[in-house]
């Protein structure tokens, strides 16, 4: 193994790890402010990458508009989510297998209806800062790679401050913790869980905007781009959205190092194997007392 | 002069009526007796519907063209198509009901090894042709007599790659990106055939179907220094990481790769990537154009190799109850498939041991430039 070598897959093990860590993160959002596992996290993604396309190729128009579309399509597919379904089924007195079942079956049903429409075709969205690479020690850099964990990590420091400092972010988190307690202060306990859906729903279209250059749009990326969120949000911690960060850095460089210095065709099972040790000796994730105090 | 004009006119309109007299009893004949029932079993969902779906759309012109010139025999031929879901057990199944309900003269597909191999069990112990659109699989389909394959074995495949490689390229060290499921099936292939064309491989990487980042192995096959790469896949993501991973040398890949499915989802990175194939929509050969024109006028879209498998398909057949008769029974009509035929995708010989007689120089190669394909010049002739 040479040095180069090694750097490369630390790059790539950085870049894929804030793939996991955004959409992980938009798990994590959801399931703060409504308890509720989504498994449809990884189509507010599709969703996005899509519109975003559509808004590039076919309208012209500019990456930045396309961007913003994508971001506001996951954020109202988002919303329609909790408004339309998840409403509904709460005020049947649903439990939280009703929802992950409900959240799976939307899943299903979206990445079946963007085969039936769009078809089974690939789908290429350009790059920010385009398609290049820089070379950082004969190792390649993608320009768009780099915008990815720019742009990802701004996000997350956003939603600590959202979560911490703001108004609405407290209120949505009271109304999570203690549904009772927050209605008797006067908080709407309906619309702050509307809101988390809509955040995540944000969250997971900026995610398909920015990870589509890197992986194609089509109609399956949803669940896949889910399962590895899922394993980077639980790992850190589902609680806490650093959590997600962290857990989604983990997945990607043991993923990439895997490759590197064992063999390509035992990637998946040397990181899960991984996972599951530190499932067994941190079981509330990798950030676990941090996720308890943030409730 | 002008009553002369009139008189060729009046002329020429009588011959065209006494011509469309003379076609226009066949033509009824043929739409209004008892169609002649073929089955087809497709993957037209599940994984192999990016196969099954193109076969169709050739089976259904094939289909309409042959009806339009008044059938088989005056009768009309009709293909019945099932879809079998890219599974083997719902493939058998399909093909069961078509034999024993819907009395089908013979079966066309299905579109997938897998299930070709549980079609063949049920067809070779009825007697009922089929005519698979798949490569040989299994040793066992070997004592099979009435089942054909309407593509070439993978080795076959293999072969077409290396001789580009090592004839035109003159590379003798490849590295290889490849899937763990079809990717894998043609390294397979090629690692039997390497030695005999002096190719070592220097690098082999793989990743599982559909994984969304094959970075890290691109950049340990671009660490052993290759002169050519295979990029072997269903997905058009390590195409793109392999020049996002500064490969600069030529890559080769194999014809289940050469989909313009996967093409779009290249991007602009859809560039210097050599397929052998068989048609390429974009510069098609003498004896497939009007193949590729019908299918334009059709689809309005371009047609490749499954496309043309599935016509393939239906004209061999109609060829063979033409000569045979419809109700000949099973082993006449397949008797009369096994006769050499030119057609759109190959030449076919299906009394060769592999049950398809494809030989590589029916191969073209294509190269994408900016995302479209043009026909290269080398051959294997």
């Amino acid at each position: 193994m040479n040095g180069t070598l090694l750097l490369q897959s630390v790059i790539v093990g950085i870049t894929n790890g804030f793939v996991y860590a955004l959409v992980g993160l938009g798990i994590a959002v959801v399931f703060r402010g409504t308890r509720i596992i989504n498994a449809m996290q990884g189509e507010f993604s599709l969703v996005g990458g899509l519109v975003a396309f559509v808004v590039v190729e076919s309208l012209g128009w500019p990456l930045a508009v396309a961007t913003v579309a994508g971001v506001l399509a996951g954020g109202v597919l988002g919303f329609a989510m909790e408004w339309l379904l998840v409403r509904p089924t709460r005020r049947r007195g649903a439990g939280e297998e009703s929802y992950l079942l409900l959240t799976l079956g939307v899943a299903f049903a979206i990445s079946a209806a963007v085969l039936y429409f769009i078809g089974r075709d690939t789908r290429s969205l350009p790059g920010i800062g385009g398609e290049g690479s820089a070379v950082l020690f004969d190792a390649a850099v993608r320009y768009h790679a780099m915008w990815l964990v720019i742009l990802s990590s701004a996000v997350m420091l956003l939603l600590r401050l959202f979560y911490d400092r703001t108004r609405i972010g407290l209120s949505m988190m009271a109304a999570s913790i203690d549904e009772d307690g927050a209605a008797t202060i006067g908080i709407d306990v309906p619309l702050m869980r509307s809101l988390s859906f809509l955040l995540g729903g944000l969250v997971g279209g900026l995610a398909g905007v920015l990870v589509s250059p890197l992986i194609t749009i089509h109609y399956e990326m949803g669940l896949l781009l889910t399962l590895k969120g899922f394993a980077a949000a639980i790992l850190g911690g589902l609680l806490n959205p650093f959590g997600a960060v962290i857990g989604g850095l983990t997945l990607g460089l043991i993923e990439s190092l895997a490759v590197l210095t064992v063999s390509s065709g035992y990637k998946d099972v040397i990181a899960m194997t991984l996972l599951i040790v530190i499932m067994i000796f941190l079981p509330n994730g990798m950030l676990g007392r941090g996720s308890r105090k943030g409730g | 002069m002008e009553s002369s004009r009139t008189r060729c006119a009046g002329r020429r309109l009588a011959s065209i009526a006494l011509v469309g007299f003379a076609l226009l009893p066949a033509f009824a004949a043929a739409q209004t007796k008892e169609p002649i029932k073929i089955g087809a079993v497709l993957a037209l969902t599940g994984p192999g519907a990016g196969l099954g779906q193109a076969e169709r759309n050739g089976i259904l012109l094939a289909e309409k063209l042959i009806n339009d010139k008044g059938g088989v025999k005056g009768r009309p031929i009709k293909v019945l198509i099932e879809d079998d879901g890219s599974k083997p057990d719902i493939a058998k199944g399909k093909a069961e009901n078509l034999i024993f309900n819907e009395k089908v003269v013979a079966i066309i597909g299905p579109s997938l090894t897998a299930s070709t191999g549980a079609v063949a069990a049920v067809t070779n112990a009825e007697g009922v042709p089929e005519l698979a659109l798949t490569g040989l699989g299994p040793q066992i389909e070997l004592t099979y007599k009435s089942v054909y394959h309407l593509l070439p074995p993978q080795v076959l495949n293999a072969k077409a790659m290396l001789e580009y490689t090592t004839k035109s390229l003159k590379a003798k060290k490849v590295g290889v990106l490849h899937d763990s499921g079809y990717g894998q099936l043609v390294l397979n292939a090629l690692q039997s055939q390497s030695s005999g064309y002096g190719i070592e491989f220097v690098a082999v990487e793989k990743f599982e179907v559909g994984a969304t980042d094959v970075s890290t192995q691109a950049a340990k096959v671009r660490a052993a220094n290759p002169e050519a790469v295979f990029v072997i896949a269903t997905n058009p993501v390590p195409f793109r990481n392999a020049r996002q991973m500064r490969i600069a040398q030529p890559i080769v890949s194999a014809i289940g790769s050469s989909s313009y499915q996967y093409v779009n989802g290249m991007g602009e990175f859809a560039h210097d990537i050599v397929f052998p194939e068989f048609v390429v929509g974009e510069d098609p050969l003498q004896h497939q154009t009007d193949f590729v024109n019908l299918y334009k006028a059709a689809y309005n879209a371009l047609p490749k190799n499954y496309e043309a498998a599935g016509w393939d398909a239906v004209h061999i057949l109609a060829r063979a109850l033409e000569k045979a008769g419809p109700d000949a029974g099973g082993e006449a009509i397949a008797k009369a498939i096994r006769e050499p035929y030119k057609g759109v995708t190959a030449t076919y010989n299906f009394a060769a041991p592999d049950m398809t007689g494809v030989e590589l120089s029916s191969y073209v190669y294509s190269k994408l430039v900016n995302g479209k394909f043009t026909r290269l010049p080398f051959t294997t002739k």
